[in-house]
C-alpha cells in the first residue's frame, strides 16, 4: 500500500502542497501596504500583497512534484503495486514524464507570476493555488486511462485556468476573455462528455483499453456498435482539439491568451496545452489504435493531418500580420499544435518513435514559450508594458541581458540550433519521414520558414531598430523570481539543445510504456 | 588504485578544462583583475595542461613498455600501441545511419596526438611566457590572453577529439581565435581585413571537411577514428559516377585521375578532406590568407601561424592516414600541391623586405614539405618535420618579434620597424635573440645535426623512394607515374636550396653589415617602386630613438629553449645517427596505413649528402652575393629582369588574380543577383506572396472579430466537415505489383466497418451483396493485358461507394527501354492510386 501512495507521489505531493499553500494564504497576515486594486478600492484578500512568498512556496510545491516524478521514474512505477488504481490512473514512465514537465512548465509560471503580479498590482493570492490545482489536473490527465478521468482530470485543470485569465477583475478584456474561454470550452467539454457516453453505450466500457479490445474485436459489417464508435471517436477528437487549440477549434485562444495575465498565459500555452497532448496520444494509440482506425484512408490519421496543416498555416500566417508581441505567440503556439498534430499522425505508422519526437517537443517547447513569454513580461513593467514589436525597439541596447534571454527563446522556438527547439523539430519531422508522410513534412517545413519570419521580426526590432523618439518605450522590470525562472528556464533550452540525447531517450521509454 | 584509468582517462578533462577556464575567467573579469593575475591566470591555464599532458605521455610510455615487454619474446610481434580514452556526453543519436548508435563528445590520446599535446602546451607555454612581455603595453592585455588560452582549448579539442565531429569543433574554433587574433589591432582597417581574409578562405577549406563527413556518415555509418577504421575497407570498391562523359568527349589522352569521372568514394572523401586540409594549412591554391595573418601580434603568428594550427592538416592526415592511402588519386594530389606549394612559397620569400613576411612565406613553404612527406606515405616524416618545424619556426619568428620589439621602441611604425631595410648589424646589440636565430636558421636550412636536416631528409628519402598503390580496390585505376619520384624529389630539393638561401638572407639582413636604423624617420613610408634597395636614407633625419637593445628575460629565455630544441629534437629520428625512436612510437598509429605505401628502400641512400649539398649550396649563395658582394648581384639581377622581379614582390600577382576571377566574379554576380532580387524577388515574388499571405491574414483576421458566436461557429463548421470525413466512404487503393511474373495485389486501406466487393475481371459486374471484410485482391495479368478492376466500399453507415482501378501490364517486346524503365520503377515499389469513380 506504501507502495502505491510512493507510485502516486506526484500527483499527491501537489495536490496537499496545493491545500497547504490555501491555508498558508488564508491564514497569513495580508501585507496591508499593497492590499488595494487599481482604482483605489480596498481590496479584502488574504493573501494580497504577498505574491512573492506563496509564489516561492507554490513553485517549491511544484518543483517537488517534478522530482517526485523523477524519482518514482527511478523507481520503476511498475514495481509499485500500481495495478490497484489501473485503468483509472495509469502509473507509468510515458505519464511520469508528462508530469515532470507540467510540474516543471507551472513552477516557471508560479515563479513568473510572483514578479508578474506583484509589478501589475494584481498580486491576489489565489493565482496560486490556481495554478497548482489546475497542474494537479493536467497531472491526472497525463494519468489518466479511463474516460472518467480523463473528463474529471480536464475539468479540473480547465476551471482554475478560467479563473486564473479572469485574475484582473477591474479589466474588461480579462473578464471577457475568461468567459469567452468558459463558454467555447464548456461546449467542447460537453461535446466530448457526449462522444465519452456514445463510447461507453458502444463498448461497455470506460477504460481506454477495454475499448480498445473491443473495437478490435468488432467485424467489419455494418451495425450500431461500430456506427457508434466512430461517432464517439469524432466527438472526442473534437473536444481534444478545442483542448489544444487546433484550427479551426483554435479561435478562443487568441484572445483568451491576450486578455489574461501573462504568467497565465503562458500556463496554458505550455502545461494546458502538454497535458492535452498527452491524453490525445493516450487516446488515440489505446483506445483508437485498431488498424482500421488508425488507417490513412478512413481512419483518425488525415483528420489530424488536416487539423495539423490548417494549424500550421493559418496559424503561421495570422501570426506573421500582428502587431502585438503576446498575439503573436498566442499564434504561434496555435503553429507549434499543428507541428506536434504531424507528430501525433506519424505515431499512426511508428507508434514509438513518432511518440517519443512529440513528448521530446513538447519539453523543449513548454520551456521555450514560458521563457518567451516570461522574456515579455521581463521587458515591460507597470505603465510601461512591453505589448508591440516597436516597444520592443533598441531593448537589445538598453537591456542587453532581457533581450538575449528573449532572443534565445525566440530562436528556440522558431527551431534553430544550438536549442531544444531544433532537436524538437528535427525528430518530430524525422518521424513523419520515417512514417512516409512526406508531403506533411514539406508543408511542416515551408511553415517553419514562415513562422522564422515573425520570430526574427522579434530580434530585429530588438537589436537593429531605434524607438521613435517621443513613442513610449518598454522599461525592463525588476525582479528576481522572473529573472530565475528565465535563467532556469534558459540553461534547459540550451541544455536540452546540446546535450539531446538523453532527454531523447528518456521520452522512448516512456514511448515504450505506452503501447 | 589507478585513479587515471586506460578507458576514462579523466585528466584529459583536466588538460581541456584549464584553457577554457582561464579564456573565460580573463574574458570576462579581465579588465578587474589587474594585470598580475590575468597573468597569473593565463600562465597557469597553460601550464598546469602542459604538466598533464606530461604526465598523459608518460602514461602512454609505460604503456608501450610493458606491451614491448610482452612482445619482446616472439618474432613477429605486433605492438598495440597505446590510447587513453575518455567519454564525456553521448550527443547525438545516430541510430538510423545503420553504423554506430550514438555520436559521443569523446576524447581519447594516442602516440601522435600525444606528442601533439606536449607541442601545443609546451610550446604554447614558452610563447605565453613571452607574451607576458612582448604585449606587457598593450591596452588589450586580458582580452589577447583570453583568446589565447581559448586557442589553445580549440587547439586542444581538435588535437585529442575522438572524431571527426568534436575535431571540427576545434577546427572551427581555432579559426575564431585566429580571426580574432589577426584582427587583434582592428583599429587598424588592414588588420580587420587580414583578418576577414583567413576567416573567409578558411570556409572554402571547411566546405570540403563538412562534405566529407557527410560522405563518411554515409558510406561508412561512423565518424569516429575507430569506426571509420574499421568501416572503410569497401571505400575503394564504390565509385560516385558524378557526370556521364560522352564518347567523342572522353579526353582519353589525359590521365584519368585529372578527369575525377567515376571517382572511387575513397578518393572523393580524401580530396574532400585534402581541401579543408589545404585551407587550415595554406597550401596552393588556398594558402592567400597566411602571409596576411601576419598582421597579428608577433607571438600569435608563432604560436597559431607557425608552430600549432596551421599544421591542423598535417595532423588530419596523419590521423586518417588509413584513410587516404585508399586512393593513391589523393596521394599523388596531396604529394604534388605540397611539392608545389614548397617550392612556389620559397619563390615569393627570396624577394620579401618584411621580415615577418619572409618568415610567413617560409612557413608556407615548409608546410608543403610536410604534405609531401605525408602525400607520399611517409607519415612519420612528414609528422616529425611538424615537430622540428614547431620548434625553430616558433623561434624565429619570437626573434623577428623580439627584433621588431627593439625596432619598434626606436621608430613607432608597424611597417617600417618590420622591414629588413631598416636593421643590420642588430647582433651587436642583441647577442641572445641573434644567437637563437642563426641557430634556428641553420636548423630550418637542414644543416647537420640540427632538426631540420634529419626530418627534410627523411622527407626527401620518402619522396623519391615511396609510392603508394591501390589497396586492391577494382576501381580506382590511377596508378603513380613513373615519373612522380624523381620529379617530387627534385622539386623538394630545388626547395631546399631556396629556403637555405632566403634565410640566410634574411639573417644577414637583419644581424649582419652596419645598422641602418640610426637615420630613419617615424612613419617612413616606402618610396614609389619596390627596388630601391640603396640609399634612400640620404635625405633623411636622425632620429633620437633609443638604441637597439636586447629584450628583457621574459623574452629571451624562450627563445633559448626553443633554439635548444631545434637543435637537438632531430635526435629522435636521426637515421643517420641510428635512432628511431619516432619510428616505432608512430608505427602502431600508421601500421594500417603503410600497407599501401610501396618503398624502394636501396634508392635513398645518397639523398643525405645530396641534400646537404644543396643546403650548402644555398647557403653559401646567399653568402656570396650577400656578405661578399654587399648584395650587388641581387640587384644586378632586379635591374636586368625588373617585371620578373617585381612579380615575385608582389607574390605573383595572385592576390590580384583571384581578385580579378573569383572577386570580381562574385562581384558581377552579386550585382545581377541584386537586380533580380530588386526586380524579380522584391518586385514580383515578395510583393506578390507578401501580398498574398498578408491579404489572407487579413481575411483571416476578419473571422477573429471577437463574438463568441462566431467562434462557435467555426467550431461547428469544422466539426461537421470531420463528420462529413467519416460518414462518407473513402477507397483508396494501394497497389503493390511484381511486373515480372504479372502479380499484382491491391490493398484497399482499411476502415472500421468496412467491407468490400470486388470486380476482378473487369467486366463492371459485381456478385450481388457480396461484401466481405478482405480488403485486398491479387490478380494476375497476362504481357500487353489492360483490365480495370472495380472496388465496391460499403462503410459502417451503409454508403457505398464504386471505383475502377485500370491495370495494365507492359509489354516487354514493344519497347525495350520503356518498359525497362516502367520495371525498375514499379518493381518492389508501392503505387498509390486513388480510385476513380465510376
Amino acid at each position: 500500500m506504501i507502495d502505491l501512495f510512493i507510485a502516486l507521489s506526484p500527483l499527491l505531493t501537489v495536490g496537499f502542497g496545493g491545500l497547504l499553500l490555501m491555508l498558508a494564504e488564508a491564514l497569513g497576515k495580508p501585507a496591508n501596504n499593497t492590499g488595494m486594486s487599481p482604482d483605489g478600492a480596498v481590496v479584502v484578500d488574504a493573501g494580497a500583497g504577498r505574491s512573492e512568498e506563496l509564489g516561492l512556496l507554490a513553485t517549491v510545491i511544484l518543483f517537488s512534484g517534478a522530482a517526485s516524478s523523477m524519482g518514482v521514474w527511478l523507481a520503476d512505477p511498475a514495481t509499485l503495486g500500481v495495478e490497484l488504481v489501473s485503468p483509472w490512473l495509469q502509473v507509468d514512465r510515458y505519464s511520469l514524464f508528462f508530469s515532470f514537465i507540467l510540474c516543471i512548465s507551472g513552477g516557471l509560471c508560479t515563479l513568473l507570476g510572483g514578479g508578474y503580479l506583484e509589478e501589475h498590482k494584481i498580486d491576489r493570492g489565489e493565482f496560486f493555488t490556481l495554478v497548482v490545482f489546475s497542474t494537479v489536473g493536467a497531472i491526472a490527465l497525463g494519468f489518466a486511462g479511463d474516460l472518467l478521468t480523463v473528463f474529471v482530470a480536464l475539468e479540473t485543470m480547465s476551471l482554475g485556468v478560467y479563473c486564473m485569465i479572469g485574475l484582473r477583475r477591474s479589466s474588461p478584456r480579462a473578464g471577457e476573455a475568461a468567459l469567452k474561454y468558459f463558454l467555447l470550452g464548456s461546449f467542447a467539454a460537453a461535446i466530448m462528455m457526449f462522444g465519452a457516453a456514445l463510447l461507453y453505450a458502444a463498448t461497455g466500457h470506460t477504460d481506454l483499453a477495454g475499448i480498445g479490445a473491443f473495437v478490435g474485436g468488432l467485424g467489419g459489417e455494418a451495425s450500431g456498435e461500430t456506427a457508434m464508435v466512430i461517432v464517439g471517436m469524432l466527438l472526442m477528437l473534437i473536444g481534444m482539439a478545442f483542448k489544444i487549440s487546433a484550427v479551426p477549434f483554435h479561435m478562443w485562444a487568441p484572445d483568451a491568451y491576450e486578455g489574461a495575465p501573462t504568467p497565465t498565459t503562458s500556463f496554458m500555452a505550455a502545461a494546458v496545452k502538454t497535458a492535452a497532448f498527452a491524453v490525445l496520444l493516450r487516446i488515440l494509440l489505446i483506445a483508437f489504435g485498431d488498424p482500421r482506425l488508425m488507417s490513412w484512408g478512413a481512419g483518425w490519421p488525415p483528420v489530424m493531418a488536416c487539423l495539423s496543416v490548417l494549424s500550421m498555416t493559418i496559424a503561421n500566417v495570422i501570426a506573421g500580420r500582428q502587431s502585438s508581441v503576446k498575439r503573436m505567440l498566442a499564434y504561434s503556439s496555435i503553429s507549434h499544435a499543428g507541428y506536434l498534430l504531424m507528430g501525433v499522425c506519424a505515431a499512426m505508422r511508428l507508434p514509438e518513435e513518432a511518440s517519443a519526437s512529440v513528448m521530446f517537443y513538447l519539453a523543449g517547447y513548454c520551456i521555450s514559450t514560458i521563457g518567451a513569454f516570461g522574456a515579455l513580461i521581463l521587458c515591460g513593467s507597470r505603465g510601461k508594458e512591453a505589448v508591440s514589436y516597436a516597444d520592443l525597439a533598441g531593448i537589445g541596447r538598453r537591456h542587453p541581458a532581457a533581450a538575449a534571454a528573449f532572443a534565445l527563446f525566440v530562436i528556440s522556438l522558431a527551431g534553430m540550433p544550438p536549442t531544444a527547439g531544433f532537436f524538437g523539430k528535427l525528430y518530430v519531422f524525422r518521424a513523419t519521414i520515417d512514417a512516409e508522410l512526406y508531403s506533411l513534412a514539406i508543408i511542416g517545413l515551408l511553415n517553419s520558414i514562415v513562422g522564422a519570419y515573425y520570430y526574427m521580426k522579434v530580434l530585429v526590432f530588438m537589436y537593429m531598430r531605434e524607438p521613435i523618439p517621443g513613442a513610449p518605450i518598454a522599461i525592463p522590470m525588476r525582479s528576481s523570481m522572473v529573472v530565475s525562472a528565465l535563467i532556469i528556464a534558459a540553461a534547459l533550452v540550451v541544455a536540452i539543445g546540446v546535450l539531446p540525447g538523453a532527454l531523447l531517450e528518456m521520452a522512448a521509454v516512456a514511448a515504450a510504456a505506452l503501447s | 588504485m589507478d585513479i587515471f584509468p586506460t578507458n576514462d582517462f579523466t585528466l584529459l578533462a583536466v588538460i581541456l578544462s584549464f584553457p577554457l577556464i582561464g579564456a573565460f575567467v580573463n574574458g570576462v573579469f579581465g579588465k578587474r583583475l589587474g594585470k598580475e593575475a590575468v597573468t597569473l591566470m593565463a600562465l597557469s591555464a597553460i601550464g598546469v595542461p602542459f604538466l598533464a599532458s606530461v604526465a598523459t605521455f608518460s602514461k602512454l610510455l609505460d604503456i608501450r613498455a610493458v606491451q614491448h615487454a610482452a612482445g619482446a619474446g616472439s618474432a613477429d610481434h605486433v605492438e598495440q600501441g597505446a590510447r587513453l580514452y575518455w567519454h564525456a556526453w553521448d550527443w547525438l543519436d545516430l541510430a538510423w545511419t545503420g553504423g554506430e548508435t550514438t555520436l559521443s563528445v569523446a576524447f581519447s590520446v594516442d602516440g601522435l596526438s600525444g606528442i601533439m599535446a606536449l607541442v601545443v602546451t609546451g610550446v604554447g607555454f614558452l610563447i605565453h611566457v613571452y607574451s607576458t612581455s612582448y604585449m606587457a603595453d598593450d591596452p588589450g592585455y586580458h582580452r589577447f590572453f583570453s583568446y589565447l588560452n581559448l586557442f589553445i582549448f580549440s587547439m586542444l579539442v581538435l588535437i585529442l577529439g575522438d572524431s571527426l565531429p568534436v575535431l571540427f569543433v576545434g577546427w572551427e574554433g581555432v579559426g575564431l581565435c585566429s580571426y580574432l587574433l589577426i584582427g587583434f589591432w582592428f583599429q587598424d582597417d588592414a588588420n580587420a581585413a587580414a583578418g576577414k581574409k583567413a576567416f573567409l578562405v578558411n570556409r572554402i577549406g571547411d566546405f570540403g571537411l563538412l562534405v566529407a563527413m557527410a560522405l563518411l556518415l554515409r558510406y561508412t555509418g561512423s565518424l569516429s577514428w575507430e569506426g571509420i577504421e574499421a568501416n572503410s575497407g569497401n571505400l575503394p570498391n564504390q565509385i560516385l559516377k558524378v557526370w556521364q562523359m560522352p564518347e567523342v568527349l572522353a579526353f582519353s589522352f589525359l590521365p584519368d585521375w585529372l578527369l575525377l569521372n567515376e571517382p572511387t568514394i575513397a578518393t572523393l572523401i580524401g580530396l574532400c578532406l585534402f581541401l579543408g586540409c589545404a585551407g587550415k594549412s595554406a597550401q596552393l591554391p588556398l594558402y592567400v590568407w597566411l602571409p596576411d595573418a601576419m598582421a597579428g601580434p608577433t607571438p600569435v603568428s608563432a604560436l597559431i601561424h607557425a608552430a600549432t594550427m596551421v599544421t591542423a592538416g598535417v595532423y588530419l592526415v596523419c590521423r586518417l592516414s588509413f584513410l587516404f592511402v585508399l586512393s593513391p588519386a589523393t596521394m599523388f594530389t596531396i604529394a604534388m600541391t605540397g611539392a608545389l606549394t614548397a617550392v612556389f612559397a620559397a619563390t615569393i620569400a627570396f624577394v620579401q623586405n618584411d621580415i615577418k613576411k619572409v618568415l610567413a612565406y617560409s612557413t608556407v613553404s615548409q608546410l608543403g614539405y610536410m604534405f609531401l612527406g605525408v602525400g607520399v606515405g611517409a607519415f612519420t616524416a612528414g609528422f616529425f618535420h611538424v615537430l622540428t618545424h614547431a620548434f625553430f619556426k616558433a623561434c624565429l619568428f619570437l626573434g623577428a618579434g623580439s627584433v621588431i620589439h627593439t625596432m619598434h621602441s626606436r621608430i613607432h611604425d608597424t611597417d617600417s620597424s618590420q622591414d629588413g631595410r631598416n636593421m643590420g648589424g642588430l647582433r651587436a646589440y642583441m647577442p641572445v635573440t641573434c644567437v637563437t636565430f642563426f641557430v634556428s636558421c641553420l636548423a630550418i636550412a637542414g644543416v647537420f645535426p640540427l632538426s631540420g636536416f634529419f626530418s627534410k631528409d627523411a622527407i626527401l628519402i620518402g619522396a623519391l623512394t615511396n609510392t603508394v598503390s591501390s589497396s586492391g580496390g577494382v576501381h580506382d585505376a590511377f596508378v603513380w607515374p613513373e615519373w612522380a619520384g624523381s620529379v617530387l624529389f627534385g622539386m623538394g630539393l630545388i626547395g631546399a636550396v631556396m629556403t637555405a638561401f632566403y634565410m640566410a638572407r634574411l639573417y644577414i639582413m637583419i644581424f649582419e653589415g652596419d645598422f641602418k636604423g640610426w637615420s630613419i624617420v617615424a612613419g617612413w613610408k616606402e618610396p614609389e617602386g619596390h627596388d630601391h634597395h640603396d640609399d634612400h636614407g640620404d635625405g633623411d633625419e636622425p632620429i633620437d630613438g633609443p638604441a637597439p637593445h636586447e629584450s628583457p628575460n621574459a623574452m629571451t629565455a624562450p627563445l633559448l629553449v626553443l633554439a635548444a630544441l631545434a637543435a637537438v629534437s632531430g635526435l629522435l629520428s636521426a637515421h643517420d645517427l641510428g635512432t628511431h625512436w619516432l619510428d616505432h612510437w608512430l608505427d602502431p598509429v600508421f601500421a594500417n596505413a603503410l600497407g599501401n605505401v610501396v618503398t624502394d628502400a636501396e634508392a635513398g641512400s645518397m639523398v643525405p649528402y645530396i641534400a646537404s649539398a644543396a643546403t650548402f649550396a644555398g647557403l653559401g649563395g646567399a653568402y656570396f652575393v650577400y656578405v661578399m658582394r654587399g648584395g650587388d648581384p641581387a640587384r644586378e639581377l632586379a635591374e636586368k629582369v625588373p617585371a620578373l622581379h617585381e612579380l615575385i614582390y608582389d607574390k605573383w600577382r595572385i592576390d590580384e588574380l583571384y581578385d580579378e576571377l573569383f572577386v570580381a566574379t562574385l562581384e558581377t554576380l552579386a550585382e545581377v543577383s541584386i537586380f533580380l532580387d530588386k526586380w524579380v524577388v522584391d518586385g514580383i515574388i515578395a510583393r506578390a506572396s507578401a501580398g498574398v499571405v498578408a491579404g489572407a491574414g487579413s481575411v483571416l483576421r476578419l473571422f477573429q472579430v471577437g463574438r463568441v458566436q462566431a467562434y462557435a461557429a467555426a467550431m461547428v463548421i469544422g466539426s461537421v466537415a470531420f463528420a462529413g470525413f467519416f460518414l462518407l466512404p473513402h477507397a483508396r487503393v494501394q497497389l503493390n505489383g511484381d511486373l515480372s511474373n504479372g502479380q499484382y495485389e491491391l490493398v484497399a486501406s482499411p476502415g472500421l466497418g468496412y467491407q468490400y466487393s470486388w470486380d476482378l475481371d473487369g467486366d463492371g459486374e459485381f456478385a450481388e451483396d457480396d461484401f466481405a471484410d478482405k480488403n485486398t485482391a491479387n490478380i494476375r495479368l497476362n504481357t500487353g493485358k489492360t483490365v480495370e478492376v472495380g472496388l465496391k466500399v460499403r462503410n459502417a453507415f451503409g454508403l457505398i461507394r464504386t471505383v475502377t482501378i485500370p491495370l495494365t501490364r507492359p509489354d516487354p517486346s514493344a519497347d525495350e527501354t520503356e518498359t525497362a524503365g516502367v520495371q525498375g520503377r514499379a518493381t518492389g515499389q508501392l503505387a498509390d492510386i486513388e480510385g476513380r469513380q465510376r
